[in-house]
């Protein structure tokens, strides 16, 4: 009966806990950010009905073609909402840019 | 009848041993397992924490981000009140002071182009770190250019 009794108990042993783990970080992207813009500065000349020949002709007197591209003043001001928007976006864009590097790319301690 | 009584004894002797150090080894098993557990329960201590901090710098970047685009779109208020401010026509003026508009809007072209050099990354300059006066800040993007200056 004991010998019966040891053998049973023997049979639901108490089982070793195994924790098993597997942690492979992902390689990182660590894409360089875009080198910042060096833009060349415009020169704009504002012509009126009354200074017209006296704009073609300085023009001409440097050397310079004597043609202008033109906006009318409310196109200028659409031109430069425009840029400004352009500017904007791209500001958001880099700096959510940098906010993920910071996020995912921080350096482990 | 002797033998079978000691025969019995000596296997009940046997059974015991191996009993005892069955159990021996079930608390060494025991111990282990507690061990492990703990390690574990150590583990998603941090790892709520570090759930925490991460969550926490989620917000904070959420925030900045809205921030920023608040002020930029403050910035493009500002441009346009420039142009229209009190009925401004700026086609008029020009006719009226045309050197006068051609040399401003020179001016506020080089900036513009200096605030998308800036919004692409460029660093600033120590004169656009420091300027806190209206005289030496970029006008036409003062939030991105200037962080030091506060309007007045």
């Amino acid at each position: 009966m004991l010998i019966l009794t040891i053998f049973l108990t023997s049979c639901s042993g108490v089982k070793q806990l195994s924790i098993f783990k597997e942690e492979v970080p992902r390689a990182k992207l660590n894409l360089e950010k875009p080198t910042p813009l060096e833009l060349e500065n415009l020169r704009w000349i504002i012509i009126t009905s009354a200074n017209a020949e006296e704009v073609f002709k300085k023009l001409e007197e440097q050397g310079i073609d004597p043609v202008l591209w033109g906006l009318t003043d409310k196109d200028f001001e659409l031109l430069a909402k425009n840029f400004a928007r352009i500017r904007n976006q791209l500001k958001i864009t880099n700096d959510l840019l940098d906010k993920y590097k910071e996020y995912y790319e921080v350096e482990e301690e | 009848m002797r033998i079978y009584i000691i025969g019995f004894i000596i296997l009940a002797l046997l059974g015991s041993v191996g009993y005892v150090l069955k159990l021996q080894r079930d608390n060494t098993i025991l111990k282990e397992n507690a061990v492990k557990l703990e390690s574990a329960i150590s583990e998603q201590k941090t790892l709520i924490e570090n759930q925490k901090k991460d969550f926490e710098e989620i917000l904070d970047a959420n925030k900045k981000m809205n921030e920023l685009v608040s002020v930029l779109k403050k910035d493009l208020e500002d441009l346009d009140k420039r142009f229209n401010k009190k009925n401004r026509d700026v086609g008029k003026l020009a006719i009226q002071k045309t050197e006068s508009i051609e040399r401003i809007t020179n001016g506020a072209s080089a900036l513009a182009t200096r605030c998308i050099e800036i919004a692409s990354g460029s660093p600033l300059t120590e004169a656009e770190k420091n300027a806190t006066k209206k005289s030496e800040i970029n006008s036409e993007c003062s939030s991105i250019a200037n962080p030091n200056y506060i309007p007045y």
